[in-house]
């Protein structure tokens, strides 16, 4: 506003003299441009700052109270079951179920691999057919999956005593075997509900249906290892 | 129309002998060509039972144009009648359908109320054009105009040419191509419609389409008319001629009309905030049940909408989040997609829009920079999706105290190549593969007061699942934050803080 009206004042001069005047407008019209380009910046930086703060204030505003130690992710996304004593005894796994419906199988702690001393030493994908840990599944189809049982072997897990079949416990379509395990099998004795996981299975709704009724919940399970410890 | 109207349009006022008195020099050229068409050709064909301007169209002598269309269907058919003293007054036109055109050509058709609607010049049928158009409320300053007609028209036009064919056949003009019914009607009715609308024409936004449908008795004729139609085909071809004058039946129902309007959609851009963690990006109903509260997606259409009086709207958004993930920060930007809108908003109702959705008790989603977009807007969303890069800000838990070195040993990471196999909530809709992502940089911003939590802030490429990042997703993202910091990790909720796009 104000670099306008000097210039308004200043015009009818300009026509009448030539350089001087007009110069001398000039100059105070870049003073106050150069003033308002500062003011602009500074208000740009205090905005930004002012953003930054609201930002801030927004991200900590939903942390209320904030537990000891929170549920894990699997705890949180997935339904965890268990089957106890599949085809043979002490043969104990755990299935995390997904909202989606995939199903991560693993080994339950009370797997009587886990008895052995020294743990779990070796795992094998390579049963019955054909080894587990080449299959290339493609695409959203998930082409090239291998349909399993639920009795179809998945992998052998030895110790230094014993070898141990693990099966898929769900029937549906083999997506996934945890390959990891071969160069880093103490994964299992380690954490096997977690980066030990052995392999995703994904059921059709009707296969889980009828599977589901073989399975028990963590509650049952944990009365039952009660019972036989 | 009054006589007098018919005058001032240029119409002339025909004599016994044929003379004209006076008029301007198109109708004054489309009397000359009506008393130049073969007089034998026009009576067959007005005994037949065929229109006007069909037999204009049909026994060319020169390119039928839009000069015809400045002569009323009655003066029209006055002067094709007058140039044949030796039959008596033929029947009415008043009652008869055009066999070929089905009324489309003579201005005559029903409406959606299944009234008989007649009009006799353009400028009357341009006018009724005109009424159906206003009702939809579009605004507009130019449109384009398409016909469509029913397709037993061209069976019509065959037969009837294949009979002027078998009685005239050396005459020149049965070599001349000839324009169609659809063709015809955009020719005479163009220039009127432009008028009466006060907008020009082009192949614009807005289209006006004049469909024309069989009345459904009709319908049985048709399929009459096409097995007529093919066994005279077959007689042609066996050389044979016995296509007579009793062949054709008479039409005594127009075609239903109606009128549709469609703009082409509008687009609006902006950036939306996301405050709420039980808000989805877009409509989720799984079962009938709907997850989450309410979704961006409609709350930001179902408020523009009303604002254009559009049908119907579509979301693209560059990018997507969680149901329990803020959007906050620049915000994200959107598009909305608004079909066939009848008005386009002004900057001030654009803002009140704004304001609606920012002032809204919920607090649910927020809007910025919200305006009315071209067709260039695409290729601004296209930059936005894969190539960009997003900041986040992560709550996490650890499960051992954070310590100093810590902090150093996570901002040192620059660039960091992490590999993420496809995880597994989407595994399931998705292709397993391993995607290899980086991460540009972290920073660890301590909490007062509690060693296990910090709020992590980082940028990474686009596409980057955050939430697997943090809890290394069953060992299928490595490295993760666990696996740098060697403990379990945790993470409790996710923001997004920042989303850049080319230059704003």
């Amino acid at each position: 506003m104000e670099i306008q009206k000097i210039e308004v004042a200043k015009n009818p001069e300009i026509e009448d003299a030539i350089e001087l005047p007009k110069k001398g407008s000039h100059d105070e019209v870049e003073d106050c441009e150069e003033q308002q380009q500062q003011q602009e910046a500074q208000e740009d930086e205090k905005n930004r700052v002012e953003e930054e703060d609201e930002l801030r204030n927004l991200l900590l505003s939903d942390i209320g109270g904030l537990p000891i130690s929170p549920p894990s992710a699997t705890q949180v996304n997935f339904v965890t079951y268990f089957i106890t004593d599949f085809t043979k005894s002490g043969h104990d796994q755990y299935i995390y179920r997904h909202a989606n419906g995939l199903c991560v199988i693993g080994l339950a702690p009370t797997h009587i691999a886990f008895k052995d001393e020294g743990g779990i030493t070796n795992i094998d994908f390579n049963v019955g057919k054909s080894d587990r840990s080449v299959l290339k599944v493609s695409g959203k189809r998930k082409k090239n999956a291998l349909r399993s049982e639920s009795n179809t072997a998945l992998c052998k897990v030895s110790t230094a005593k014993d070898t141990y079949i693990v099966r898929c416990c769900v029937k549906g379509s083999l997506l996934e075997v945890n390959d990891r395990l071969i160069k880093q099998p103490q994964l299992l004795n380690a954490s096997a509900d977690r980066e030990g996981y052995i392999a995703i299975i994904m059921p059709r709704p009707t296969d889980w249906t009828k599977n589901k009724e073989s399975l028990i919940t963590l509650e049952e399970y944990k009365e039952k290892k009660e019972l036989s410890l | 129309m009054s006589d007098e109207t018919k005058l001032a349009s240029g119409d002339s006022v025909c004599l016994p002998n044929g003379l004209v008195s006076h008029g301007d020099s198109r109708t004054r050229r489309v009397y000359e060509t009506a008393r130049s068409l073969h007089s034998g050709a026009v009576k067959d064909l007005l005994s037949l039972g065929v229109c006007e301007r069909c037999i204009f169209r049909l026994i060319p002598v020169e390119a039928f144009d839009s000069d015809v269309s400045s002569v009323s269907t009655s003066t029209l058919r006055s002067w094709l009648e007058s140039g044949d003293d030796e039959t008596g007054p033929l029947e009415s036109s008043c009652s008869r359908i055009c066999i070929v055109c089905l009324g489309i050509l003579q201005f005559v058709f029903s409406d959606a109320k299944q009234k008989l609607v007649k009009t006799d010049t353009s400028s009357d049928y341009a006018a009724r054009i005109t009424e159906l158009v206003k009702q939809d409320r579009h605004e507009f300053d130019s449109f384009g105009l398409e016909v469509s007609v029913p397709s037993i028209i061209i069976e019509n036009e065959r037969a009837v040419l294949s009979y002027l064919k078998g009685k005239y056949s050396n005459e020149g003009w049965l070599q001349i191509k000839k324009i169609s019914v659809k063709d015809a009607l955009k020719i005479l009715v163009l220039d009127p419609l432009r008028a009466s609308l006060g907008a020009k024409s082009d192949s614009s936004t807005f289209h006006i389409r004049l469909i024309y449908s069989r009345a459904s008795d009709g319908a049985q004729g048709a399929s009459e008319k096409t097995h007529e139609s093919k066994r005279r085909k077959t007689d042609a071809e066996n050389g044979s001629n016995c296509i007579s004058e009793n062949s054709f039946e008479k039409v005594y129902e127009p075609c239903l009309l109606s009128v549709h309007c469609n703009k082409m959609p509008i687009f609006f851009s902006g950036r939306y905030f996301k405050y709420s963690r039980n808000v989805s990006q877009s409509r989720w109903i799984i079962d009938d049940e709907r997850m989450g509260e309410a979704s961006v997606e409609e709350i930001l259409g179902g408020n523009i909408l009303p604002a254009c009086l559009g049908d119907s709207y579509k979301f693209h958004a560059a990018g997507r989040e969680d149901i329990d993930v803020r959007m906050l920060g620049s915000g994200r930007p959107f598009l909305i997609e608004i079909q066939n809108s009848r008005q386009c908003p002004s900057e001030q109702s654009l803002k009140e829009v704004e304001e609606k959705i920012n002032n809204s008790e919920k607090k649910l989603v927020g809007v910025k920079d919200l305006r009315c977009v071209g067709s260039q807007c695409w290729a601004m969303m296209r930059e936005g999706e894969a190539e960009k890069q997003k900041q986040y800000a992560a709550l996490v838990w650890i499960s051992r105290p954070l310590e100093d070195k810590d902090l150093n040993s996570i901002s040192s990471l620059i660039e960091l190549k992490i590999l993420q196999k496809t995880p597994v909530r989407v595994l399931h809709r998705r292709s397993p593969l391993d995607r290899e992502k980086i991460i540009h940089w972290m920073k660890v911003e301590k909490i007062k007061g509690n060693s296990h939590y910090f709020l992590l802030h980082l940028c990474t490429q686009a596409g980057t699942y955050i939430k697997e990042f943090v809890h290394g997703d069953l060992g299928r993202t490595t490295p993760s934050m666990g696996s740098i910091l060697g403990c379990r990790a945790e993470i409790i909720q996710l923001d997004v803080t920042d989303v850049k796009m080319g230059d704003s």
